[in-house]
């Protein structure tokens, strides 16, 4: 056959038609879960080794399990030990593990399997930010149900740091290879992995699992990267559960607009909280308190909570919010007070308009901010260059991406930026050292305070407190933060979580690093 | 007209040869280090020693001729390397979501000639009436409106309120209706143009006159002489505007959790994984100079002209 343009003209003509043919327009959207609880993420779960640091907290979390939980408030509770006692000076930690529990594979759940194990993580370099593998010297093994853990040193938040995701959480001893290496996620979890892939993942119920059972049968963990997609598929009934910081982050403009389409949206005060940090060294001016404590009046943070976070965000005064152990004392959230601020400044010798100026000096200030370290951050630093812009200082916003931070926040490449306290259950002493102890290099996230000479002793008094005057010492640190203005608290990041009404029983985890599916049960 | 292809696929060569080596210059003189991100994956804490050693595993210390040669020297042998983020081969995740964008740019592209068709011809059959207008107006808002907007309009309407459709994924035919509209929408808007114009013009020359004085119908006439006239013309824009499909599904894939090329490299950018960077550039530049060789074939075929030109070349 000659090919003509009248040959070209007609394929043209019947591909589309191909394609109307075969697009159904009768309504075939998919259908209710059934018995299964549909969960959306915004990444594929990857790899999910409890011992290495690649895959999502929330999905190792459905599959592995540690030897303590943490619950709210930051309360210990049981899990694959029964008991536990922390002797010879916080050196000595001797474990009871819990009996008839098995793998999800049958393998036995005892002491073998709890040093097989231990063997993988600890005392190695690359786990020596968790004190317990910085200072494990040995274990002994007592009989089939009972570990002792000893160490070098006191170990502070050494339950805490066994409740964490990774990488003390247990695989079982069969899941490896010939040559010991992961192969499988297999745990003592309630839910067994059937398929992974970059769409998602699915999961079957455990039923030889220790614990409570859950009320059905499988969980699918859908990937939706966009968070527009995921709150439109949760409209829609094609997915029944979203949230979390780690797992898929909800908007506070999107929980709003979730509730008023009558979705159930469960809001909680979170476990961490988004402060700004100075870097002085950078830019003098930050070294005058009187510069700190203007500009800490200098904006609203309730209006800011209102506006940007829907009123879901509590302004903050204090480096932690109530719900972390040791939270210390509270202090006024600061109120906004343009003519003190002013005062202050006028005071100080910065004088003029419309930047004040001090020794030809302009008092100009950069502020980093990143949306993917924290949603809206962007928008929070135009308001700041606004409020702080009527009282003479003149604020630049530098937004970056997750890469470009890790490169200078460390680098201390900004006069102010955005920081998060790491949240439950590293808290308090998880921020407290990684954040404020200049000697601890605390890698990519850098420090939020560098004072070595009034902030770091108190820091090590904390660190190395007994155990009755632990409260007293950790005061010390927030009242000297306070008094110097040497951090500004904004707010406490709300914990966000949305899902459809055939979920019935969902409450907010102890931390972001769950996935909630206990007491749930579902409406078919 | 083969040595004409022959020229053009030397062009090509040379072309993807400077495409990759500017993509690779603006890759790396982005800010931000890739070592930092794959040393936080190994260990939470990572110091500066730990990523220094990652910078050196990884060659990232290298003079970036050098590695852009190495990179090239892969490339040519079939290994398009491994990504830094999962350390997994790029060739067979490219293999794997190659599909799902290929269908997604075909049917979006599908959906637009289906759509500038009926609306090229609702003006040209009608010119100045109501459909007339309503084409104008649709393809008005067509153009104005950007992908991700379209794309969220769709879901609203048809996948939440109404629920014909799933608001993402890849499970079933059903599944595509909302990436392929929202990818089409745009093109099809400039395409509807491109067939109302090059019809009424058409109609204007003198055979078109000639075939009325014989007694044919308007419709006759548009059908079978006036649209091959159109044909080179909107076989070149419908060239175009693949290629703008092929950039719009970096919008449109996200939005509709479709695991496509598109998908990968955003995901590479936002992890400066160059590895999966310039693997996915190879694709995209790839098809669009296939899709520009498909376009100069089709339009010699379509274009007497041009063959002639073909022909003696």
């Amino acid at each position: 056959m000659k090919t003509t343009r009248r040959t070209i003209l007609k394929g043209m003509a019947g591909l589309p038609a191909m394609f109307a043919g075969l697009s159904p327009l009768a309504a075939l959207a998919q259908q209710g879960g059934g018995d299964t609880l549909r969960v959306a993420a915004g990444k594929p779960a990857g790899d999910l080794d409890p011992h290495k640091y690649k895959g999502l907290w929330a999905i190792q979390d459905l599959i592995f399990e540690p030897l303590i939980r943490y619950g709210h408030g930051g309360k210990m509770e049981p899990a694959l030990a029964t008991d536990w006692q922390v002797e010879d000076g916080g050196k000595l930690f001797r474990v009871h593990l819990r009996k008839g529990v098995t793998f999800q594979d049958g393998t036995p759940w005892d002491a073998a399997a709890m040093t097989w194990n231990l063997d993988r993580w600890i005392g190695k370099e690359s786990n020596s930010w968790m004190n317990a593998s910085r200072l494990f010297a040995n274990y002994k093994v007592v009989d089939d149900h009972t570990v002792e853990i000893h160490f070098k040193e006191l170990v502070l938040g050494l339950l805490n740091e066994f409740a964490y995701v990774r990488p003390v959480r247990f695989l079982s001893p069969k899941s490896v290879g010939a040559d010991g290496a992961y192969a499988k996620p297999v745990g003592t979890g309630a839910w067994i992995e059937a398929s992974a892939d970059n769409n998602g993942s699915t999961f079957t119920r455990f039923d030889g699992y220790w614990g409570d059972k859950p009320g059905f049968k499988r969980i699918e963990v859908k990937v939706l990267p966009e968070s527009r997609s995921r709150m439109a598929a949760l409209r829609a009934g094609e997915i029944d559960l979203t949230g979390g910081d780690f797992l898929a982050p909800i908007k506070a403009t999107e929980a709003k607009t979730l509730e008023k389409a009558g979705i159930p949206v469960a809001v909680e005060l979170g476990t961490t909280t988004v402060v700004i940090g100075f870097n002085p060294d950078r830019n003098t001016a930050l070294k005058e308190l009187a510069v700190r404590q203007a500009i800490n009046i200098g904006f609203d943070r309730k209006a800011i909570g209102q506006v940007l976070y829907q009123g879901l965000a509590e302004p903050a005064g204090n480096l932690f919010p109530a719900s972390v152990p040791l939270a210390g004392t509270r202090f006024p959230v600061p109120a906004r007070d343009p003519a003190a601020a002013k005062k202050l400044l006028e005071d100080a010798g910065w004088k003029g308009a419309p930047i004040r100026e001090k020794d030809g000096k302009p008092l100009k200030l950069e502020i980093v901010v990143s949306e993917e370290q924290i949603a809206g951050s962007r928008s929070l630093a135009e308001i700041l260059q606004a409020q702080l812009g009527e009282i003479g200082i003149g604020l630049t916003i530098r937004s970056v991406d997750h890469a470009s931070r890790h490169s200078d926040i460390p680098a201390r490449t900004f006069d102010m930026a955005l920081f998060t306290t790491f949240g439950a259950p590293y808290e308090p002493f998880g921020t407290i050292v990684g954040l404020l102890l200049s000697t601890y290099d605390n890698g990519v996230d850098g420090k939020l305070v560098i004072d070595p000479a009034k902030l770091d002793p108190l820091v090590l008094a904390a660190t190395s407190a007994p155990q009755d005057k632990v409260d007293a010492a950790v005061q010390a640190i927030y009242d000297q933060m306070h008094a110097d203005v040497s951090m500004l608290p904004l707010f406490y990041s709300p914990a966000i979580w949305a899902h459809t009404k055939r979920v019935k029983g969902f409450t907010v985890p102890a931390t972001e690093y769950d996935l909630p599916y206990r007491g749930i049960s579902l409406e078919s | 007209m083969s040595t004409l292809i022959a020229i053009r696929l030397r062009n090509a060569v040379v072309l993807l040869v400077l495409a990759t080596m500017l993509c690779f210059a603006l890759v790396v003189s982005a800010p931000g280090n890739v070592a930092v991100l794959i040393a936080e994956l190994r260990t939470p804490k990572a110091t500066f020693e730990q990523i220094r050693v990652v910078e050196e595993e990884l060659g990232l210390n290298q003079p970036l001729i050098l590695r852009y040669g190495s990179w090239l020297n892969g490339a040519l042998h079939g290994n398009l390397g491994v990504s830094y983020k999962t350390g997994d081969a790029i060739g067979p995740a490219l293999a794997s979501r190659l599909p799902i964008t290929l269908t997604l740019v075909v049917g979006g592209a599908a959906f637009a000639m289906l759509l500038s068709f009926a609306l090229g011809f609702l003006g040209a059959l009608w010119p100045g009436r109501f459909g007339d207008a309503l084409s104008r107006v649709i393809a008005l808002l067509g153009a104005s409106m950007p992908s991700f907007f379209v794309g969220a309009l769709l879901i609203y309407a048809l996948a939440v309120e109404l629920g014909l459709f799933p608001t993402f994924g890849t499970a079933g035919l059903s599944s595509w209706v909302l990436p392929w509209m929202t990818i089409g929408l745009l093109p099809a808007a400039v395409l509807s143009r491109v067939v109302r114009v090059g019809l009424e013009e058409a109609m204007a020359r003198p055979f078109a006159l000639t075939a009325s004085a014989k007694g044919l119908s308007r419709r006759a006439i548009l059908f079978r002489h006036a649209l091959p006239n159109i044909a080179p013309t909107y076989i070149n824009a419908l060239g175009a505007q693949g290629g703008a499909m092929v950039v719009g599904a970096v919008v449109v894939e996200p939005l509709f959790a479709l695991k496509g090329v598109a998908d990968l490299f955003l995901q590479g950018v936002l992890f400066r994984d160059f590895m999966v960077v310039q693997a996915c550039l190879l694709v995209f530049l790839t098809s669009f100079i296939l899709l520009n060789l498909m376009v100069d074939i089709g339009m010699m075929f379509t274009d007497p002209k041009l063959r002639r030109q073909g022909a003696n070349a």
